[in-house]
């Protein structure tokens, strides 16, 4: 059954140039490879070479050549191509060719399954695409004569598709986005705290997410299994708090990507605090470099919200091993947290952390008239926020705790009523 | 054009305290490495800690290669602390440049 499983398998040599100026980096080829197996492709080789770009192949000749005598169904390459490049792998090998982007792309279609990702998926190709299309079609009207054998307004007009689909697809975008923004407003009002789960791909956000809210959503040992934000309700010793997961970063990536995926993102950036989860299990460079990445995603979503950095799958390590890890973290790592989502060590520390870094709940105390506005408003009180004490006297007398736009509207609805 | 230094305490998410901020105007027909390693020296002289400065600054070389270059300490941005310093850098160095060349 194996056996015919892996014949049934996509099959690809991975290949991966080294910049000559810069120290050489084994991590990209391990991740090509995570990324690769994610797509279900079979490696049966992987080729790196130390050289300069080459203008027609991105690597040497008899390096590809080498990559072909393994007969593999596709070529992935690490480094980004150029049009001209696959076109020349392809004419001069007859091999069908990718890049790491593609690649990606390629994991994000197979995966997608709401409206939203799958349109972000299909702006981030058209984005990658449009330029390619242009390329090509400048290529091929290079030469050509008036009258018949020309490229003629056809090509052409591909390309303006490609800007009026992506224009169809912002603009449906921006309804998603606005939705959100719409959603998590109303979220704030209802007294939720929205707390985001941020950090590298195959981090272990669903995981955690599962664990803490008994979610019960996806969660593998893959890179991307979570395209699309999923929000659960934990309770958090009477606060309540909106747990929502996101989609992982990567580094290097393209920044068009991150601008398709900004409706998923903007669930970071407008959150009330980040959750932000790395792998602990990984050498330290790797942890670095993950958490570094991280941050510069963070960065370009512009979020603004305190950060806990939680560093997952402590049990993986002992304790002395998780303490010197984390010594070596430490300017990446704000507020870090040992845990394990899938044992459960360390979440008391991470609730009592979530307790002290979202924003304090304010206590006030507002007089509401005997009228059915006064006693609808006690209602919605009663759903949004802390009662502490209810007096009837002349008028209701109501102590509450609650987030501060539940206390401000509250303040501003008893001025009215009075 | 005007290079900014920000000497300051940073956490890894915020900038803690700004300790000094200096400014050096230069006039230079090119501008290569070393009149940027030259300038980052000049501004940051007598100041302690680790000198952050984006990579496309010093045109992407490794950053062991620019710690030798410069003699001292040196790193690329990697935290959100180090990167609000760098933008607040970058901010006093733009409004530095407009004071002195808009009249």
């Amino acid at each position: 059954m194996n056996n015919d499983k892996s014949i049934n398998m996509k099959t690809a040599v991975l290949l991966l140039r080294e910049n000559p100026n810069q120290a050489p980096d084994p991590y990209r080829m391990e991740e090509l490879k995570g990324l690769a197996a994610a797509a279900g492709y079979r490696v049966l080789a992987e080729i790196t070479q130390r050289r300069g770009r080459d203008h027609r192949f991105q690597l040497g000749r008899g390096k590809i050549q080498e990559a072909m005598s393994y007969s593999p169904g596709r070529l992935i390459f690490y480094n980004p191509l150029s049009p001209g490049q696959v076109f020349n792998i392809r004419s001069e090998f007859s091999a069908s060719t990718i890049d790491r982007f593609n690649l990606i792309l390629e994991i994000f279609v197979s995966r997608a399954s709401t409206r939203e990702s799958k349109l972000q998926i299909e702006m981030a190709k058209l984005t990658y695409d449009a330029p390619l299309v242009r390329n090509a079609i400048s290529m091929k009207k290079k030469g050509e004569q008036p009258g018949f054998g020309g490229s003629g307004a056809y090509d052409e007009s591909m390309y303006q598709d490609i800007r009026s689909r992506i224009a169809k697809i912002k603009a449906a975008l921006k309804d998603v986005e606005s939705m959100g923004e719409d959603r998590r407003q109303r979220r704030r009002e209802l007294g939720f705290d929205l707390v985001a789960l941020a950090g590298y791909t195959n981090a272990g956000k669903s995981t955690l997410l599962n664990a803490l809210t008994n979610a019960g959503v996806d969660a593998k040992d893959q890179p991307f299994t979570t395209l699309s934000p999923t929000t659960r309700a934990l309770d958090l010793s009477g606060r309540r708090v909106l747990l929502t997961d996101t989609v992982g970063f990567i580094d290097d990536l393209p920044h068009f990507l991150i601008k398709a995926f900004r409706s998923t993102l903007s669930e970071i950036s407008e959150a009330d605090l980040v959750l932000l989860v790395a792998d602990m299990s990984d050498s330290p460079e790797i942890l670095r470099l993950k958490l570094a990445a991280s941050h510069k995603a963070l960065w370009d979503c512009g979020s603004q919200a305190p950060i806990i950095t939680v560093l997952n799958k402590a049990d993986r390590l002992e304790q002395g091993e998780s303490l010197e890890r984390l010594a070596m973290v430490r300017d990446l790592a704000p507020n870090p947290v040992l845990l394990s989502a899938s044992t459960g060590l360390g979440f008391v520390d991470l609730m009592q952390l979530l307790h002290q870094k979202l924003q304090p709940l304010k206590e006030v105390q507002i007089k509401l008239p005997y009228t059915s506005e006064g006693m609808s408003e006690l209602s919605r009180l009663y759903d949004r926020s802390e009662m502490l004490d209810v007096s009837y006297e002349d008028q209701m007398v109501v102590k509450l705790r609650g987030k501060e736009e539940v206390v401000t509207r509250a303040l501003s609805s008893s001025a009215r009523e009075l | 054009m005007v290079c900014a230094a920000v000497s300051a305490g940073i956490s890894p998410e915020y900038i803690e305290k700004i300790h000094q901020v200096r400014l050096k105007p230069c006039i230079a027909e090119t501008l290569d490495l070393n009149t940027v390693v030259n300038l980052i020296n000049a501004v940051t002289q007598c100041l302690e800690g680790t000198v952050i400065a984006e990579k496309g600054d010093m045109y992407n070389l490794d950053a062991w290669r620019v710690r030798s270059i410069l003699g001292r300490d040196f790193k690329y941005p990697e935290s959100l602390g180090e990167r609000n310093a760098i933008e607040l850098a970058h901010h006093i160095s733009f409004a530095g440049r407009k004071l002195i060349t808009e009249p």
